[in-house]
């Protein structure tokens, strides 16, 4: 793994630093920012374009990442034209292993390791430490950068934001006065990117239909 | 698309023709790179020509402002079509550039 995609970022900071396991206020909307973070790296590489209406391929060609290259050809073999948020969604149900597929991947790359852990002395659920950490400092780094520097962001930090913000993973890793501080900079940079905006609006019409199911059996 | 530019000391002043989608944002981000290389710090863009502008093509502005403010300057657009400033719009982009309507606005801003 040459760099980390902007969907193995954001699996990393979902990760709970303390037991290596998915954050449980990600769970629900992991996928849906791994399918996100993927559509934003193709459009990084030059492979996807948006506009507001639609979500289209540009350039068909191989990037080199297995992962990457099977979802640009399923985006590219679609006749009809979808938006961004058609495509996260569609991406995110067809591909409900997203989160396992890229927890393997960041395994190979030598970023996390397996551990196997009993609960109630039966069931096994797996854990994935970070190896030295790195990675999760340098995404985490770079958000802190973006939140409290008044600099132009990169493209590839404002992608990042949206995924974060989408997650909810900026209350996992601000205090509650950052957060409260960085609110309005965090709106003004996650609404810059097409694929960002399309990938919270998802991830909030999952977490309205949760609490929506959650109201009708809890009244 | 087409792009042309005027300089006028440290400010230049691209006229953009067309669309600014994925095929052409490159040339957007070469066209600011060899001007902000020049000595340009203030980066004006006319976009009264535009018809269309993507993702790629908004990157491309953003990837202008960050290395013009960089330099010590900044980015000003004006003349955006009603597509294009929707676009500019939704995503907030005003927060981040000047968006006026004309290119004395775009100058009195960059001068600010």
């Amino acid at each position: 793994m040459k760099h980390l995609t902007l969907a193995d970022e954001i699996v990393v900071l979902m990760l709970d630093d303390t037991d290596g396991e998915i954050r449980p206020d990600c769970i629900a909307v992991a996928t849906v920012a791994i399918a996100g973070g993927i559509l934003m790296e193709l459009a990084l590489l030059g492979r996807v374009d948006s506009d507001l209406q639609t979500l289209f391929v540009v350039d068909p060609s191989p990037v080199g990442d297995e992962l990457l290259d099977a979802i640009l050809q399923e985006v590219d073999a679609e006749t009809e034209k979808k938006s961004s948020a058609w495509w996260i969604d569609r991406l995110s149900k067809r591909h409900g292993d997203l989160v396992d597929r890229v927890l393997a991947r960041l395994v190979s790359a030598g970023i996390l390791r397996v551990e196997e852990r009993k609960f109630l002395w039966v069931f096994s659920r797996r854990a994935y430490p970070q190896v030295s950490g790195r990675e999760d400092r340098e995404a985490k780094g770079r958000l802190m950068a973006v939140l409290f520097n008044d600099e132009v962001p990169d493209p590839r930090d404002t992608l990042l934001l949206g995924l974060a913000k989408s997650t909810d993973v900026l209350a996992a890793i601000l205090t509650e006065e950052q957060l409260d501080k960085a609110a309005p900079r965090i709106e003004e940079v996650a609404s810059l990117e097409e694929i960002g905006r399309s990938v919270g609006l998802v991830a909030s019409e999952i977490r309205t239909a949760m609490v929506t199911i959650m109201m009708a059996h809890y009244p | 698309m087409e792009i042309t530019s005027r300089v006028d000391g440290n400010l230049i002043q691209f006229n953009v023709v067309g669309r600014i989608d994925a095929s052409t944002s490159g040339n957007v981000e070469s066209a600011v790179n060899t001007a902000i290389g020049g000595g340009s710090q203030r980066v004006i863009f006319d976009m009264s020509g535009v018809d269309y502008i993507s993702s790629a093509g908004l990157r491309a502005i953003l990837v202008a402002a960050k290395k013009a403010k960089s330099a010590g300057g900044g980015v000003a657009v004006f003349g955006l079509q009603a597509g294009v400033a929707e676009v500019f719009n939704v995503a907030g982009f005003g927060k981040i550039i000047p968006i006026v309507s004309s290119d004395a606005e775009a100058r009195a801003k960059l001068s600010a």
